[in-house]
């Protein structure tokens, strides 16, 4: 008996021993808990069942080992450099609201003491949340919005992983200087003037207010006659009149940013005006999510949209077609730009976290400003992720790049999106021009 | 010049629909000086019994309109009985805000009931189509069948109202309810019959827009506001004047297009930098605040 009493003395004097050097930090953190604020309800709603299915899909490879998936986070169970602590998420819905978000952003600071951010979608909905986070010292990551200002504030607690808008816009114009210099695969050399007139429509939230600034600004600067360019409310109910108004410029080239419910009632809209053009490009966002094709099915043959995934990376990226079939195990589908851009945006955060080793916000704007995540270990087909420091874009990741999809139909008569720029990893024949509806 | 009758059209086919949503306003302030601010969210309760009823039973979406209209007209006369009798006897405020109330109420519950997604038909006989009718204006398929259909209904309750007993007696009721009572006309049942020809006039209504005009709970507020504008355009009680302010409102709503006109006119790029599909339905209202200032009683006002 006395030997059972000595032996359990020594084990909770090894224990308290263990307990008084141990950096505070690696016991407090048994979970991590990031606040993942996204739009689950609203216009929205579709893009943000992805975008959480996709930050859910890689919180569970983070805090599960697995041992055939090549990727950093999928080596241990939780962060090994906080003793194994576990990725909680904590979900909040910001239907779309600017001030909403902020509110719940407040809330997740205080209420659910949560160790940083990971948001928000809407690029409007992104600045007013960061802006909370950048007053209250709390990291945050920002994997899905592209509106070029939120990094141009010169915030410290900011970081976003996805390429802006002003990147991918520049990619379309090349695309469609690339179209008339017989660049694009399947495509002869069509004349500049037969695609010289562009009309654009975009919401007018701070996203698609930036977008249509872009695109007069490039317009302008690859010589384009951009004849009109309209700014639309995300949450109408009708287009007729936009639809009206964008088909009197009788333009070649019709050039969108819209959200979801927005991107099917314009795509119907121009469909019962039998709109025209010779080509329609969507900025990703309503033109790429499942619910933008399975409700329109071939209505969208020949539109494009540029993206950061389409599942035909997958064919070109080992570890891409490891997750897509993970995720598509769980959601039913293939990973969409929307998803693999918030899987991105966690493993981002899984990778700072394990760089810090700390749950101290000073120890994560650290790790977070010197990290570099190797391409090979993205689903995304960029050279990895590494945040600008200096210069006029704190917080962006320089190794992002963007892509142009454009659907088509398969063999079987299936929607699928073909890689059709960059013009040296294109995945099939582009269709020129839209056959029309 | 494709512009400007391609906009005409437009605007005169959505003003048809318009007339028949503000046709419900304007009978239930004729018969008992009720302002209903809740008359959008039952718009709001027409367009998703439509668009239930088409999803859920496979129906087509035009062949809803009668189970649309009985759900409005139900739900005006359970409202009349279930708490609108009762207000009638407080003051005229206690009217109003009892029908702000009802708005609330059903906005929430739509709220609880769908959340506040948008929602919207993609299939039916018409979705989709449209007609090139010449000159180059192309004409929505779901858009011309609901403007037929709400004339339709429109005229059904113009003769409703003028050539029978019963809209006589409603009339006898709008005109004076006491002397309504004298000569024997029951004016609770003639109340609570307004309220349900009322209610089922604007839930068909929304039953036709839902075939081109996706749906959430906020929806009422935008109708609501655009049958308060037809209405005091065209006269407070006024079943004609509902008619024609509904097409002065529908072409209103299309300014936008005619703008785009002399935009490509006379290409002024000053012009085409105004934002105007964005101000659409500032017009509405504007007319309606003049009309409000400069007559009161509208245009073809009739009571008092």
């Amino acid at each position: 008996m006395k030997s059972m009493i000595r032996v359990g003395m020594v084990v909770l004097s090894v224990l308290a021993l263990i307990g008084f050097m141990a950096p505070a930090d690696v016991l407090a953190a048994e979970e991590i808990k990031i606040g993942v604020i996204y739009p689950l309800t609203g216009g929205a709603a579709a893009a943000g069942r992805e975008l959480r299915a996709g930050a859910e899909l890689a919180a569970e490879i983070a805090n599960t080992a697995m041992a055939d998936l090549p990727m950093t986070m999928a080596r241990n169970e939780g962060v090994k450099s906080l003793g194994g602590a576990k990725i909680t998420l904590i979900f909040k819905d910001h239907e779309g609201n600017p001030t909403l978000g902020a509110d719940l952003a407040k809330k997740l600071i205080h209420d659910d003491k949560v160790d940083g951010i990971l948001g928000c979608y809407h690029s409007s909905v992104t600045k007013t949340v960061s802006a909370v986070c950048e007053q209250y010292g709390v990291p945050m990551i920002n994997g899905s919005s592209t509106s070029p200002d939120l990094t141009m504030r010169g915030f410290k607690w900011f970081w976003r992983t996805t390429p802006h808008d002003t990147l991918f816009t520049k990619d379309l114009f090349e695309f469609l200087k690339g179209l008339t210099e017989g660049k694009v695969r399947g495509v002869s050399a069509v004349p500049k003037k037969d695609i010289m007139t562009l009309a654009s429509a975009c919401e007018k939230t701070e996203w698609g207010s930036h977008v249509s600034d872009l695109i007069d600004r490039f317009a302008k600067e690859y010589g384009f006659n951009l004849k009109r360019s309209m700014l639309y409310a995300a949450k109408s109910a009708d287009l007729s009149s936009e639809v009206r108004s964008l088909k009197a410029a009788k333009p070649d080239v019709m050039l969108f940013a819209s959200y979801t419910s927005d991107a099917i009632l314009m795509v119907k809209t121009l469909k019962s005006q039998k709109a025209n053009p010779k080509v329609i490009w969507g900025q990703d966002a309503g033109f790429e999510t499942p619910e933008f094709r399975e409700t329109l099915g071939k209505d969208i043959v020949g539109f494009l949209t540029r993206s950061v995934f389409i599942p035909r990376v997958v064919e070109i990226k080992k570890i891409s077609g490891q997750v897509n079939d993970m995720y598509k195990k769980k959601v039913g589908h293939d990973l969409s730009g929307a998803s693999a851009r918030s899987f991105t945006g966690l493993q981002a955060w899984v990778a700072i976290l394990e760089k810090a080793g700390s749950t101290k916000p000073a120890d994560i704007q650290a790790a977070a400003n010197d990290i570099e995540i190797p391409g090979s270990e993205l689903v995304v087909p960029w050279k990895g992720v590494k945040f600008s420091t200096s210069g006029d874009e704190l917080g962006q990741n320089i190794w992002s790049s963007g892509i142009i999809g454009q659907y088509q139909l398969d063999k079987d008569g299936q929607i699928v999106m073909e890689i059709v720029y960059p013009f040296d990893v294109t995945s099939a024949d582009m269709i020129y021009p839209l056959k029309g509806f | 010049m494709d512009i400007i009758v391609g906009s005409l059209v437009a605007g005169l086919l959505f003003g048809m629909v318009l007339a028949l949503v503000a046709l419900g306003l304007t009978i239930i302030f004729g018969v008992m000086d009720i302002v209903n601010f809740a008359h959008g969210e039952f718009l709001m309760v027409g367009m998703y019994t439509g668009l239930l009823t088409a999803q859920g039973l496979g129906i087509d979406p035009l062949l809803t309109l009668p189970v649309a209209g009985g759900v409005g007209f139900l739900l005006g006369v359970v409202c009349y009985f279930g708490f609108i009798k009762f207000l009638l006897r407080g003051p005229m405020v206690a009217q109003l805000l009892g029908t702000f109330g009802l708005m609330l109420f059903l906005r929430n519950l739509a709220l609880l009931i769908f959340g506040s997604e948008d929602r919207a038909l993609h299939h039916g006989v018409l979705v989709g189509e449209s007609f090139d009718i010449g000159m180059g204006v192309i004409v929505s398929a779901t858009k011309l069948a609901a403007a037929g259909l709400s004339v339709a209904a429109f005229v059904a309750v113009w003769l409703l109202m003028n050539r029978t007993r019963i809209g006589k007696a409603l009339t006898a009721t709008a005109l004076s309810a006491q002397g309504a009572r004298y000569m024997g006309i029951p004016t609770e049942r003639m109340n609570a019959l307004a309220w349900g020809i009322g209610g089922a006039s604007v839930t068909i209504a929304g039953a036709l827009i839902v075939n081109f005009w996706s749906v959430n709970p906020f929806i009422g507020l935008l109708f609501t506001m655009i049958a308060f504008a037809i209405v005091a355009l065209g006269g407070f009680g006024s079943v004609p004047g509902a008619f024609l302010a509904g097409l002065v409102v529908g072409l209103i709503t299309e300014i936008p297009g005619f703008w785009d006109f002399f935009v490509y006119t006379f290409d002024a790029d000053w012009m085409s930098n105004v934002p105007m599909t964005s101000f659409k339905y500032m017009w509405v209202y504007l007319a309606y605040f003049i009309i409000m200032v400069v007559r009161p009683r509208g245009l073809f006002g009739w009571k008092h």
